[in-house]
């Protein structure tokens, strides 16, 4: 019996110090996995945009650049983001909603920024998105749904523009699961609050499009693709409640409404 | 790490080839069912059933296929589940994840080749008994 249980000790070290030593090897390095990764995000990442950019008009007036531009940059800079890599899309739609698709795009339809009331409103659907980014929950996604192998094959060209749309569908007119929804809103308001950036308007935003959804329901995509509006709204408002917060406006009221008027709804 | 001992007895043709069997059941197992874990634990568990009341050489190396599975189950459910959670929850690639499929693999070849060396010797009617969990067998399966 004690030679099994010595035996045994044996076996569980040979393991886990096997484990160990090889956990020190800088595989990651070895195998270029992050160049990869990168690479296989950046094909994706342009193979989307193309399709939204065929589509629909990319809006690239001074007004609208500049200002959304201004937000992005306050945003990234007060948490550690590197503006540099995201690329920031306004498409002509009258659909209200915003999505990320790989290697950082961030499409926001205009519909979306003429219904924000104020800055914080639209800053808290920015900080959304660039947290699903942030949290990788883009390629999750994708993997999740279509399965690695095909979104390989989609950049080497032999998987189909069918599927490259469907794919660029489902990023853009879907949800991502509860759990990840509800990550993404958690660090949105983080963001907020270290932009000094009040996230309550985040909270008031999805209260009015969850109450509004019967007049404008078939244009409200971002709140038929984030499910439980008004429970989003409620625990955003919970989890700020004790926080510190303080609220510099970032863009001036002149910018504002010429952000607003530039878009012409 | 597999050595060939005396067994109480020289087993009989029939007992060798039900003996030998009980490791190909485990490695034909684990080819049909990769990458779930669970399979071959399955197989080699239905296998045991179906020889409890074997004779002695039998059901003594169907223990030992069992024993043998069963370690391995464990470091391949933590495998699967652990890639399980990287391409479809929080967690992402990293070095330690990257060693761990190394060491399981590293495992479970030795454990093939290991099966696969046992199948053989105990089909000629020889008595295989492996480092660990031959001793193991030996405590729980009493004549």
């Amino acid at each position: 019996m004690k030679k099994v249980a010595w035996q045994a000790i044996v076996l569980v070290v040979i393991f886990f110090g096997t484990w160990f030593v090889l956990s020190k090897v800088n595989w990651m390095n070895i195998f270029k996995i992050e160049q990869l990764t990168d690479n296989l995000e950046e094909k994706l990442g342009n193979l989307f945009w193309d399709i939204f950019n065929k589509t629909d008009e990319e809006l690239n007036t001074p007004d609208i650049t500049n200002a959304l531009d201004s937000l992005l940059t306050k945003i990234c800079i007060s948490n550690n983001i590197d503006k540099s890599k995201v690329k920031l899309h306004v498409l002509k739609k009258d659909e209200i909603n915003a999505f990320t698709l790989p290697d950082r795009h961030l499409v926001i339809f205009s519909k979306l920024i003429a219904e924000a009331e104020n800055e914080a409103e639209l800053c808290g659907v920015i900080c959304h998105e660039l947290a699903h980014m942030e949290l990788d929950h883009v390629m999750k996604k994708l993997v999740k749904e279509i399965g690695l192998s095909v979104l390989v094959s989609m950049t080497t060209g032999s998987g189909g523009s069918d599927a490259a749309a469907e794919a660029a569908r489902l990023l853009s007119s879907t949800a991502y699961d509860r759990t990840m929804e509800r990550e993404a809103d958690i660090k949105a308001i983080d963001y907020m609050i270290q932009a000094d950036i009040k996230p309550e308007p985040f909270a008031d935003f999805l209260y009015k499009l969850a109450d509004d959804k019967s007049g404008i329901e078939r244009h409200l995509s971002w709140v038929n693709t984030h499910p439980d509006t008004r429970e989003r709204a409620e625990y955003i408002v919970e989890y700020c409640r004790d926080k510190i917060k303080h609220n510099e406006p970032i863009l001036s009221d002149k910018s504002w409404n010429s952000l607003k008027e530039s878009l012409n709804y | 790490m597999n050595a060939i001992r005396n067994f109480a007895y020289k087993p009989g043709d029939h007992e060798a080839e039900k003996a030998s069997n009980s490791y190909l059941m485990s490695l034909i197992a684990v080819m049909a069912g990769l990458p779930l874990p669970i399979i071959n634990l399955v197989a080699t568990l239905i296998f045991y059933l179906g020889n409890r009341k074997g004779t002695y050489f039998v059901r003594w190396h169907c223990t030992q296929a069992l024993f043998s599975q069963l370690s391995l189950v464990l470091m391949n459910s933590f495998a699967f589940w652990w890639s399980v959670s990287i391409l479809f929850g929080p967690e992402s690639l990293n070095n330690s994840y990257i060693a761990y499929i190394f060491t399981v693999f590293v495992f479970n070849v030795s454990e093939f080749i290991g099966t696969i060396i046992s199948a053989i010797y105990t089909r000629r009617g020889m008595h295989v008994e492996w480092w660990f969990f031959g001793n193991l067998t030996n405590l729980i399966c009493k004549a």
